[in-house]
């Protein structure tokens, strides 16, 4: 119950929301936060009820019979983790866009919305219903840019949604061709995973699988979305891009195609962790070469989220336990950043480092703030980062030195973009469009803390995000285990 | 149960850094120097007693764990630990930080409150930090320290946030102990998945028991590790200019301790370099080349803090030396040595640059010497332990050390005597430069000023040790498991005659004009022969130009390959607005990669849109549309108007009517 109760809380809490706006003032932003914190607490219950052995929770049941398609809900640890920060974040995104006013219900139901359909993609192994949601997610994030963006929103959106359209596509014919292959017709990744492909079909298969997740990763060449999405969305939208919408890429390259196609995963490895390598250091130079904080911390993520490719691909404990971490950690600390960001536009008007300046002089809690996840960004040892980046580090040292040799170099550019981001917005003498700007409010402060909290228990005592993730880490890597020399 | 109390040395910092960096209780000044100090001071406290307890054979190693951690079959156990090496560095390194921060009380008085309080912050943190790489009894918290001193050092080098000099120091001087601690974390990790354990005490000697080709790359890269975070060649050119920090900062960090830590660490993993000759003979000559660069570049400095940042360099290079040549015990008794009168001379010219003329260039300091007599006598102690000033001070005794042991080190040993006696020299010679100068009349008559007890009595406590700790250096060596060399008299007498030649040499510099005007047109010399001019021209702006090329403008090139101006008209108008996605937005830069997936993505799409446009299939209908309409068209001119047409036509259809009728009817 508690895994429906992921899915039906925040879905109808959006349409409440809708309603409850008629009622009175801000009544919506309160009954989002309900919604969101409901489905939160029977996270929490389905987790304190959990059973021991692989899934913590499991769900089945039949929805059309005829064509094979279940309700197929399966919680470990990993995707725990993950419904957590999918509704943390929804509750933050709620409290930072206090100041929407425009189309207030609409704006909080799709938050809702969002969060209900990540939901989705995390819980669901009927690979249908996994498609239809991963297609839904895109439905509320296009309306966030493109309603409460700012700038060349539309076309923002527009980019978002053709991009994320077009690879979903890859992931519906490969799930279609397994469901209309097997025999009787199911959609069930478990019962799917017992299939035995040809070696060409595994290829394919695997390579409509993986448009889809690299597309939302994103990894280069398919990120071009992504620096636009993030500068045009508006701060909840950022958050919820950043936190939620990419981790469905990096969980869905997590948990299927180790599961679904472990030969294929192997034999294409190499190339997909020379595509990681590759994001990596473009996805850091980029960032280098940008004047507008938004886009830096865009193509940081680009960088980072290549970091979970090449960890995926590697194929070793180390490697695949420090990709999960990565995503992770990647929540906390880009949302973060995307969070001081938006709130210094709501301030300044502006996002561009070099209006920017002396923040430490006017706002000194937004520039320590900003210093905390700085360290975060630049993956400082004791922040859950570091661990990622170091665990993923390790395991390519045992695959292939090239790449963990190139996930080092990444190491130095980072600090370059990170010391460029933080330089341009604490230090210095205050310019102009910062001398006026108040430091952090309350309901921003208080997201600020718990995101900080997270990226730091969590780097400083690993154990609690390792043994959490270890089933799922297990779980994908028995497949391959089986396939390697 | 005792081994825990080693948790209490670093935590009294942190929790002075939570304290100070959030600042919950709005501290006012006295609070927030008090908590600084309490915090700074503490982990001496806390860690005297145990390292004396230690050191004195009264109580054996330590090992406090701290967690474990289950990768898989790996254990990652993180642990700390006290040994002699740790109780020998950490007391110093508690020692040094605590007169420091009571210097610090007094020297950034004039501060605002709130850069106090981020200025005490970091400091504190930097201590914490320290001291869990010292105390780290695993490679995990042992990097952990070390990214975190890291961290400070590019927060407290950029202490004055308004300055754009000051930021661009710390930025350079954390990308290039950054590139080395890539190093470091590569031969960490490396040495860990081949010895399965993250504990020193397991994998150094399974890092010295290697025999494949892994084990001299594993200790190359600790060694480029140690000497990009101890600023030696061709690292070294960010910490001349990390001396835009504060001068506790770089009495602190970037002298006695954080610098110092590639020493520490070389020292902590000897036996691995040890197994390895070559990586141990390289060792040894970067860092007799870094002491004779660093020293001949010291000379020709004008500004006593860059005098002294090329000191340090010089230093640690003498500490290189001796762990290349295999003694790193000896490494160590001038690591304390040095952190003891390279803090004192750091300190002490903060006081004689205030009592001076202003600002801190060597000529600044005439007559410094009767305006603070107390901290000139302690800045000449100092610079007499710098020197090497046989007998009387310590600093002799621990660079005799290395020498006598390079000397006895074989035939590349005895070419690394040779160049790091010249370089002994040329120290004289920097040394007693800034002392000279202070010593001459000054060109303005001012009455002596008053020197705060909080400032002085650092001083004074450091100055005493760094003469009398002489005494120490033989048993710290034995301590530390060292055998101290006895090497043939004329070697000693070769060292002290190049201690006191180089002091000679530096009177001359300082007096003779003819020299000291040579001394002033050393330019290169003084750039330290232009290496980051180099850097410059060879790395940075490169990067910078490739990252501008790579991004700059708004990647117009693109509208230029999607939309040629070919096509119909109604793909050319569905492109027009295709571009649009293709170029970058306003405000955002080029992205190459990205843009070429659209404009990949966009001819796709075209190739998929020329058959239908024009649109054939609406062609059909059109077409179809059209013939009906000709139909009607033709059907049209039956309606004549005229009677008798419409007449026969009623007829005819009448009579086929009838036709009909009777044809159905018909059997």
């Amino acid at each position: 119950m508690a895994l429906i109760a992921q899915l039906l809380l925040p879905f109808f809490g959006g349409f409440a929301a809708l309603l409850a706006a008629r009622t009175g003032r801000d009544r919506e932003r309160w009954v989002a936060i309900a919604a969101m914190a409901a489905t939160l607490a029977a996270l929490a219950a389905g987790v304190a009820l959990g059973d021991d052995g692989r899934w913590l929770a499991f769900y089945r049941a039949d929805w059309a019979p005829s064509f094979g398609i279940q309700v197929l809900l399966a919680m470990d640890g990993l995707t725990a983790a993950m419904l957590a920060i999918s509704s943390g974040l929804g509750i933050i995104s709620v409290f930072i866009s206090w100041h929407v006013t425009h189309r207030s219900a609409l704006f909080h139901a799709a938050i809702c919305w969002t969060v209900a359909a990540a939901n989705g993609v995390f819980l669901s192994f009927d690979l249908l219903i996994f498609a239809f949601f991963w297609e839904l997610m895109i439905v509320p994030a296009f309306l966030l840019i493109a309603l409460w963006g700012h700038g060349d929103r539309e076309a923002a959106a527009i980019k978002f949604l053709v991009f994320n359209a077009v690879a979903g596509l890859g992931l519906l014919a490969a799930v279609f061709w397994m469901g209309a292959t097997s025999d009787p017709v199911t959609f069930d990744a478990f019962a799917l995973a017992e299939t035995e492909y040809s070696e060409t079909a595994q290829i394919l298969l695997l390579l409509g699988f993986a448009l889809a997740f690299m597309v939302k990763l994103p990894v280069p060449p398919f990120h071009a979305w992504l620096p636009d999405a993030h500068t045009q969305a508006p701060t909840a939208g950022s958050i919820l891009l950043a936190g939620l919408l990419l981790k469905t890429g990096a969980y869905g390259l997590f948990r299927f195609p180790p599961m679904l196609f472990p030969d294929a995963l192997m034999a294409l490895a190499g190339w997909g962790m020379a595509l990681g390598a590759f994001g990596v250091v473009y996805g850091g130079i980029l960032a280098c070469g940008q004047t507008d904080a938004k886009r830096l911390v865009a193509y940081t993520s680009v960088a980072h989220m290549s970091i979970v490719l090449m960890g995926v691909c590697g194929g070793v404990h180390f490697a695949l336990i420090g990709a999960g971490v990565e995503m992770i950690a990647h929540a906390f600390s880009s949302s973060a950043l995307f969070l001081l960001i938006g709130a210094l536009q709501h301030r300044t008007g502006t996002r561009d480092l070099r209006e920017l300046g002396g923040l430490q002089k006017t706002a000194p809690a937004f520039a320590t703030s900003f210093a905390l996840f700085f360290a975060a960004a630049l993956a400082m040892p004791g922040t859950a980062n570091f661990l990622g980046e170091a665990l993923v580090i390790t395991g390519m040292f045992q695959v292939n030195w090239v790449f963990a040799a190139i996930a080092l170099v990444s190491l130095v550019v980072s600090v370059v973009y990170a010391t460029r981001l933080i330089g341009g917005i604490a230090f210095g003498a205050p310019k102009p469009a910062v001398e006026n700007a108040p430091d952090l409010h309350r309901y921003e402060l208080w997201p600020i803390a718990i995101l900080g909290l997270c990226a730091l228990v969590f780097g400083l005592f690993p154990q609690l995000l390792i043994g959490w993730l270890w089933t799922a880490v297990e779980a994908a890597l028995q497949p391959l285990i089986v396939v390697q020399p | 149960m005792l081994a825990y109390l080693l948790l209490l040395v670093p935590t009294p910092p942190l929790a002075g850094f939570v304290l100070l960096a959030l600042d919950p209780y709005r501290l006012d000044r006295r609070a927030v120097r008090a908590a600084a100090l309490v915090a700074g001071c503490a982990p001496l406290v806390v860690m005297a007693p145990m390292a004396l307890a230690h050191l004195t054979k009264f109580w054996g190693d330590q090992i406090a764990p701290i967690f474990t951690l289950h990768v898989g079959n790996y254990e990652v156990a993180l642990a700390v630990g006290l040994d002699t090496l740790s109780a020998v560095t950490a007391l110093t390194v508690t020692f040094v930080s605590a007169c420091v921060l009571i210097y610090a009380l007094d020297y950034m008085s004039g501060a605002r409150n709130a850069d106090l309080r981020r200025f005490f912050a970091l400091m504190n943190l930097f201590q914490a930090g320290m001291l869990s790489m010292v105390l780290a009894a695993d490679s995990i918290t042992f990097f952990l320290g070390w990214e975190l001193m890291g961290l400070c050092s590019f927060f407290l080098i950029s202490y004055n946030m308004t300055s754009p000099r000051a930021f661009a120091a710390g930025q350079k001087a954390f990308v290039i102990t950054r590139i080395a601690d890539a190093a470091l974390l590569a031969g960490l990790l490396l040495l860990f998945l081949e010895a399965g354990s993250v504990r020193l005490a397991e994998l150094i000697p399974a890092g010295a028991a290697l025999d494949t080709a892994r084990g001299p790359l594993i200790a190359a890269l600790l060694l480029v590790g140690a000497m990009g975070k101890s600023a030696q060649f061709p690292f070294h050119t960010w910490l001349p200019t990390a001396m835009a920090g504060p001068t506790p900062v770089s009495a602190l960090l970037h002298s006695a301790t954080m610098v110092a830590a590639g020493a520490v660490l070389l020292a902590r993993f000897a036996p691995v370099l040890a197994a390895n000759d070559s990586v141990a003979a390289a060792t040894a000559v970067a860092g007799v080349v870094t002491a004779l660069f660093g020293a001949a570049s010291a000379v020709a400095q004008t500004d006593v803090k860059r005098l002294l940042a090329y000191s340090s360099i010089s230093q640690i290079g003498y500490m290189l030396v001796a762990v290349g040549v295999g003694v790193p015990a000896v490494a160590m008794a001038h690591f304390v040595v040095h952190a003891l009168f390279k803090s004192l001379l750091f300190m002490a010219s903060g006081v004689l640059a205030h009592a001076g003329a202003g600002g801190t260039s060597i000529a600044a300091l005439r007559g410094t010497a009767r305006r603070a007599p107390i901290s000139f006598a302690a800045f000449a102690a100092g610079a007499a332990s710098l020197a090497g000033l046989p007998l009387v001070t310590a600093g002799w005794w621990s660079k005799e050390a290395i020498l006598a042991s390079a000397f006895e080190a074989g035939w590349l040993g005895l070419g690394v005597w040779a160049v790091g006696l010249t370089a002994a020299a040329l120290t004289a010679v920097y040394a007693f430069r800034p002392v000279f100068t202070a010593l001459r009349a000054p060109e303005t008559e001012t009455p002596r000023g008053r020197e705060s007890w909080l400032a002085v009595g650092p001083l004074v406590v450091l100055a005493v040790l760094a003469l009398a700790g002489g005494l120490g250096v033989k048993p710290l060596t034995e301590l530390l498991g060292g055998h101290p060399p006895h090497p043939a008299l004329w070697v000693e007498l070769a060292g002290a005659a190049a201690a006191l030649l180089g002091i000679a040499g530096s009177a001359a510099v300082t007096f003779l004009p003819a020299l000291a005007g040579r001394v002033a047109r050393a330019r290169r010399l003084r750039a330290g022969l232009q290496m980051d001019a180099r850097y410059y021209a060879l790395l940075v702006r490169p990067y910078r130009r490739f990252v501008r090329r790579l991004s700059g403008g708004r990647g117009e090139w693109v509208t230029r390959v999607v939309a040629p101006g070919r096509g119909t008209e109604g793909v050319e108008r569905e492109l027009e607005g295709a571009v649009r996605h293709a170029r970058q937005p306003e405000g955002a830069t080029s992205d190459p990669v990205g843009q070429a997936t659209v404009v990949l993505g966009l001819w796709v799409w075209r190739a998929l849109l020329l058959p239908f446009s024009p649109d054939r299939m609406d062609m059909a209908w059109m077409q179809g549309a059209r013939g009906i309409g000709r139909a009607a068209e033709r059907a049209r001119r039956l309606q004549t108007g005229r009677v008798r047409d419409y007449a026969l036509a009623l007829a005819l259809g009448l009579a086929a009517l009838l036709l009909i009728g009777w044809g159905m009817t018909w059997r």
